[in-house]
């Protein structure tokens, strides 16, 4: 058995000899593996005359690793009467018979048996099976191109081909004919665009002497067919290799297989399109050949035909896996951590050390309250010896009275229409609803059905603003979905979603849930919005499909039939559909959201975008989170105290060799810049020296500021989210230059520096008593929620002693390197 | 194929390299620029020039009347023409209405549209149409605020990105209701200079050191904030540490502060008297002053957000108070004085609203909303002085000559400023939107 050489592999390189010179250039990249045997997918061939097949070739390694050498290997007999080999891995087929075609790598040999079967005359290629996929490869439906709304140059076509129909009369019928030429198919103008033939901005799509110049010609020639009579519906598409383990570096082909309802099959590779989720991790090219990058992970390459989607799964694990004993001494708190280290172990990757207490005591409370620990409480939970205090300080800031407003105050980002719009009586009153809701705390399936089933007036009902404000069904699919599933059916208002299977049914059928909800009283409608209206149900007001004009009857995305009843509001049903303990978005939705609240990125990320191509960095965690939820009848402390308790959210932010490049698995913490309110809260609450908001009582703090026009410039610089910008947005959590500015220079920091009211900090220690090793430690205390080490105490110290310094400015300046610095303004 | 387009959006690390490189100067932008290029096959190909080119944007929020600025119509009826009187220009043949007497004789310095025009007649509406060259997709009020697309100034600052401390986006005093960054993050977001110039006390805050603190206590704090800004740093990208991305952003903040030309461009108060006096002694003029003094050391938009320009009622009395006065002030200084410093070849700027008035003088001596014609002041940039593009009927209730649409005003922009109008940009959620929305240039602008 033959040794093959990675780095070989990746130059594409086919003498197996060169191993010596390899080695000189990168020795440190040979790895030796034997191969164990050579395999061919798909197993078998059938292939019709004319078309192309393609093969992948691997080479199963004694490693356990496969790598592909379709590539490399030989195909033979190269030609025959019957076939001849095109490309890398694709043959032709020439002529009906049953064959055998060979591949050959490093000695090894695979037998692929091959059957040829004749094109079937009578029919004709039709404009659905064979020229939009073409069309759609050679992007002329791009965004860009002639699928801008007003199309290119006169010619239109619809986006990802949400509308065949018209697609096909655009091309057959408009422009009096002159796209297609049936009597001299080349003269077409379709073709002598494409092809260059005539100036074309969109430049050259194909040649002459390609299979989509050919398709089309056919296409034209023989009729200009639409779809054949029983023309089989496409039903799935599936990639090979469906799931692989990957060398950095590596290189893959991927093929694409299209199943139809009647059980043939079609070999799309060349008309697929592909993407990959993590360019980084995993790259592809447009005919479908994967590059593995240099870092270790896992990514999804998205295969996509005809609006439906196929994946291939990538895992690059590190370069070294580590021994199962190192995680089984790991501390295990719950469920978290052992699913969290069994993922580790399939990526090699090992967690950061725990961290310390100050760190877990400022963590745990920005998480949960989004306020800092005072420095009475810092030095309490620092000095208390019990081994359980940190069980105890989870239950303190669970059961404390600054959680509802945090809480409420995210959820307020998602649903908080801007006043607008709506007037400000009804933004006022849903924040309310929302902040009460939370005190209670109210389970999130109940908070969520009252959002769903909302009737009543908007000046009396919050929750009925929010329909008072997502006027339209297509408006509430888009919201209640986004925000409760997890899912951004978004796309599929206009056209199937690029990398999903969503496509207009499910989202027409899901907007038909909201279709009889009626309203009466003040519209939103010019010059002011301060009216209310009335919503509630009443039968009638179907809702249509846009393209076909069918009426929708209402099924959730995935769901079953609902069937509601004539005169009762099939809300009803949708929200029972959404609670119901079995649904499989719902819970995994609301887990990974809490869930993303205290790790800074969802297990999905972005939260609220859940699909194929954007798969769970831990998919058992994120069920076994799920199910947790449910269990606890959707009370969110529950899973909160469980995530708090956990080893993994103990864990420190600094890397190890292993995990430096992890940024989505969790093995060590991630710093998080403050947002907006919680920066202005806290800067308050340091300076001791309460911020003033226009509108709300005095000793308001920012986490209760129900609307964005609330003048604050710190929220501003800060990133808070401005509802009069059209989406439920994720907030902004980059640093800028302007909130670097904001902090160094603003009048409103300094003059709370300056400040000489008595509950002010700098004012109390510098008309105090307190030594200065003293001032600084409650500084410490007060911003970092910990004391300073002994090198930071003489340097912090000796600002006192500075010629021409006071005790009041050497209080003022420490302060303000201690807010300017990254441990105060980035949880960590 | 070139033309295969990727819908998915962005890694999140192309997000992260955002951070770290929009710190040095090439962001996402250029991310995006390539990719755009990539992705069609556009020949954008600005100009060395182009890049340099800053705008002043003197936002007229309400809607002035185009009748009694640019577009008088003396021969119309009177309840159409108005009380005003039309007079001559430093361009034999054009007039102008009589509130703008200052602007008449300096009219060899700009070009007035007369033909831009679209349909949104809610002044929520047609603020976004006009500030980000995209309509709304669903009908908005007229108090509202909103924004679906991202604004001139915020894709401008994408594009150009922090120079030496300095946002490229600034507003003055606050923002214009449509001027947000939308899906291009808030770290585009206008940086708002609040206050009253014209007051003896005026500063530009957050860019200046507080005037308590001398420079020699201010080195202090710096040094202080070095020493103890102990949290470790993980420098390796592959960590993605968000800290070092700060640390950047500190560092060109204190390069801003301790810049003297650009602590000078804030400190309006040492500006010569006599300049001072010549933009008018008012909170208005002296903003022109200020957007002036800034895109001297490098701030690639200013916009000036002036409200109060819907006159319902009263109109002929409005426009022969201060506001018209201090706008045909404050307006012909700034060209006169940009001009005379050598800047008018590199500063763009624009004086409009979202639409022009109605035909007919309303009951209460007013006119209301009327976006089918409206005049539009352009100047520099290699915009020539003396013109009139484009003409509305005699009437003056519609554009009727060289009708141009906000899409093709917004492609101008963009590509006067060295930015490809025809770009795609992403959304956050991975939807692919072309910047303008097939604009195509206003061509009298770039003889």
């Amino acid at each position: 058995m033959r040794a093959i050489c990675w780095s070989l592999l990746l130059v594409g390189c086919l003498t197996l000899s060169a191993t010596a010179h390899a080695k000189a250039a990168e020795p440190e990249r040979i790895e030796i593996a034997e191969i164990a045997s050579l395999i061919a997918e798909p197993p078998r061939l059938v292939v019709r005359v004319g078309e192309q097949a393609h093969l992948l070739i691997t080479a199963k390694l004694k490693d356990g690793f496969d790598t592909d050498v379709t590539d490399q290997a030989t195909l033979s007999p190269s030609a025959s009467e019957a076939w001849k080999v095109e490309v890398a891995g694709g043959v032709r087929a020439l002529k009906p018979g049953t064959e055998t075609l060979v591949a050959e790598f490093a000695g090894q040999r695979v037998e692929i048996p091959m059957e040829i079967v004749a094109a079937p005359a009578d029919e004709p290629p039709t404009f659905l099976r064979d020229v939009l996929p073409v069309l759609s490869k050679a992007g002329c439906n791009a965004g860009a191109c002639h699928a801008k709304p007003d199309g290119q140059n006169g010619f239109r076509l619809s986006i990802f081909s949400y509308d065949p129909k018209s697609d096909y009369d655009e091309i057959v019928k408009d422009a009096r004919g002159r796209r297609v030429f049936p009597s001299a198919p080349d003269e077409s103008l379709l073709l002598l665009k494409s092809t260059l033939a005539l100036p074309h901005e969109g430049g050259e799509r194909f040649d002459k002497d390609s299979d989509a110049y050919r398709a089309l010609v056919q296409w034209i020639r023989t009729g200009m067919s639409f779809r054949a009579e029983k023309e089989p519906a496409l039903v799935r598409l599936e990639l090979f290799p469906r799931e692989r383990r990957y060398r950095p570096e590596s290189t893959q082909r991927l093929l694409v297989h299209a199943h139809y309802a009647d059980g043939s099959m079609r070999d799309v590779t060349a008309l697929a399109s592909f993407d990959s989720n993590d360019k980084e991790i995993a790259s592809v090219s447009e005919e479908g050949v994967v590059r593995i990058g240099k870092v270790s992970g896992q990514a999804v390459v998205v295969g996509r035909f005809m609006g439906v989607v196929g994946d291939s799964q990538i895992t690059v694990p590190a370069e070294r896996l580590l021994p199962p004993e190192r995680y089984a001494a790991l501390p295990v708190r719950n469920f978290i951590d052992e699913l969290a280290y069994a993922r580790f172990g399939q990526l090699g990757l090992f967690p950061s050390e725990g961290c310390t207490d100050p760190e877990f005591l400022r963590r745990a409370t920005l998480d949960t309250l989004g306020i800092l620990p005072s420095p009475e409480e810092a030095r309490t939970f620092l000095d208390d010896p019990a081994p359980d205090k940190r069980e105890r300080l989870i239950e303190r800031l669970l059961a404390h009275p600054a959680f509802p407003d945090f809480w409420a105050n995210k959820w307020a980002d998602l649903l908080r229409p801007n006043p607008d719009r709506v007037g400000v009586k009804g933004v006022y009153l849903l924040d309310q609803w929302i902040r009460e809701s939370f005190r209670a705390n109210k389970p999130h399936d109940q908070f969520v059905r009252e959002i769903v089933l909302a009737e009543g007036n908007t000046h009396r009902v919050g929750p009925a603003v929010v329909y008072r404000d997502r006027r339209e069904p297509a408006d509430l699919t888009t919201m209640f979905s986004q925000l409760f599933l997890g899912v951004r059916l978004d796309c599929a208002k206009c056209h199937h979603h690029p990398n999903e299977k969503w496509g207009q049914d499910d989202f027409y059928r899901m907007a038909a849930f909201f279709g009889p909800v009626k309203q009466k009283g003040a519209g939103i409608s010019p010059p002011i919005s301060g009216g209310n209206e009335t919503f509630f149900f009443a039968t009638g007001k179907p809702v249509k499909h846009p393209v076909t004009g069918e009426t929708m009857e209402p099924k959730p995305p995935d769901g079953p039939e609902l069937k509601p009843a004539e005169n009762a509001d099939p809300r009803r049903a949708l929200a029972d559909w959404m609670t119901n303990e079995t649904n499989p978005f719902f819970a995994r939705a609301i887990a990974n959201r809490v869930w993303a609240a205290f790790f800074g990125k969802g297990i999905v990320d972005p939260v609220d975008d859940f699909r194929l191509s954007n798969p769970p960095s831990n998919p058992a965690l994120l069920d076994a989170l799920a199910a947790e939820v449910v269990r606890e009848k959707f009370d969110l402390k529950a899973m909160m105290r469980t995530i708090l308790r956990s080893q993994l959210y103990q864990l420190s932010g600094t890397p190890n060799e292993t995990n430096r490049a992890d940024t989505r698995n969790f093995s060590r913490s991630y710093r998080r810049r403050l947002p907006a309110e919680v920066m202005a809260d806290a800067i308050a609450e340091v300076t001791g020296v309460p911020n003033t908001y226009e509108g709300m009582p005095p000793g308001s703090r920012a986490m209760q500021a129900w609307t964005y026009k609330i003048d604050s410039r710190t929220m501003d610089a800060f990133g808070r989210p401005n509802s009069s910008s059209d989406c439920p947005c994720e907030r902004d959590v980059k640093p800028s230059i302007v909130q670097s500015l904001h902090l160094a220079n603003s009048r409103s920091l300094h003059s709370k520096l300056k400040s000489t009211e008595t509950s002010a900090r700098v004012h109390r220690l510098a008309t105090g008593e307190l030594p200065p090793a003293e001032v600084v430690t409650e500084l410490y205390l007060a911003c970092y929620s910990r004391r300073p080490t002994d090198e930071e105490l003489t340097l912090a110290t000796a600002a006192f002693s500075t010629p021409g310094a006071t005790r009041r400015t050497a209080t003022e300046d420490i302060f303000w390197a201690l807010l300017n610095s990254a441990e105060f303004v980035f949880n960590h | 194929m070139s033309l295969h387009r990727n819908c998915a959006g962005h890694t999140r690390r192309d997000f992260i390299q955002l951070g770290l490189h929009g710190a040095l100067g090439v962001g996402l932008c250029d991310l995006l620029r390539m990719r755009a290029h990539a992705e069609t096959t556009s020949t954008f190909k600005p100009s060395a020039s182009a890049k340099n080119v800053n705008c002043i944007m003197i936002w007229l929020d309400g809607g002035p009347s185009h009748y009694e600025t640019f577009d008088p119509k003396p021969d119309a009826p009177a309840e159409i023409r108005g009380s005003f009187k039309t007079i001559p220009t430093a361009v034999p043949g054009v007039h102008f209405s009589e509130p703008v007497p200052e602007l008449a004789k300096c009219f060899d310095k700009f070009t007035v549209v007369r033909s831009i025009c679209h349909k949104d007649p809610n002044h929520g509406g047609g603020n976004h149409y006009m500030m980000t060259g995209a309509p709304t997709p669903v009908p908005v009020n007229c108090g509202a605020s909103v924004t679906f697309h991202p604004s001139f100034g915020a894709m401008v600052s994408r594009e150009r990105g922090v120079r030496s401390g300095l946002p490229a986006f600034m507003a003055s005093p606050d923002n214009t209701r449509s001027g947000g960054p939308n899906f291009l993050g808030g770290q585009h977001a206008a940086f708002a200079i609040g206050g009253y110039p014209n007051s003896p006390n005026f500063e530009v805050s957050d860019v200046v050191l507080p005037k308590e603190i001398a420079e020699g206590r201010a080195q202090g704090r710096r040094d202080l904030r070095t020493a103890l800004d102990r949290m470790q740093r993980f420098n390796d990208k592959l960590v993605e540490d968000p800290a070092v991305v700060f640390d950047e952003f500190y560092q060109q903040g204190f390069d801003l502060v301790s810049s003297p030309r650009a602590q000078a461009a804030f400190d309006i108060h040492r500006e010569d008297a006599k300049v001072r006096d010549r933009y008018g002694r008012n909170d208005m003029g002296q903003r022109m002053l200020l957007a002036r003094r800034l895109v001297e050391v490098g701030v690639s938009w200013v916009t000036i957000n002036w409200g109060g320009w819907d006159d319902h009622r009263e109109l002929f009395k409005a426009y022969k108070g201060d506001k018209m006065k201090n706008l045909d002030q404050g307006v012909s200084a700034l060209l006169a004085d940009l001009h005379d410093r050598g800047l008018l070849a590199n500063t763009l700027v624009l004086v409009l609203g979202e639409f022009g008035r109605t035909p007919k003088v309303n009951k209460d001596g007013g006119r209301d909303h009327w976006p089918h014609a409206m005049s539009v002041l352009m100047a520099g940039a290699g915009i020539p002085g003396g013109q009139i593009v484009g003409a509305t009927d005699a009437q003056g209730y519609h554009a009727s000559e060289n009708i141009y649409r906000p899409e093709d005003f917004a492609a101008s922009i963009y590509t006067k400023m060295g930015i490809d109008p025809h770009q795609t940009l992403q959304t956050t959620t991975g939807r692919p939107v072309a910047l303008v929305n097939e604009g195509r240039l206003i061509r009298e602008l770039f003889v």
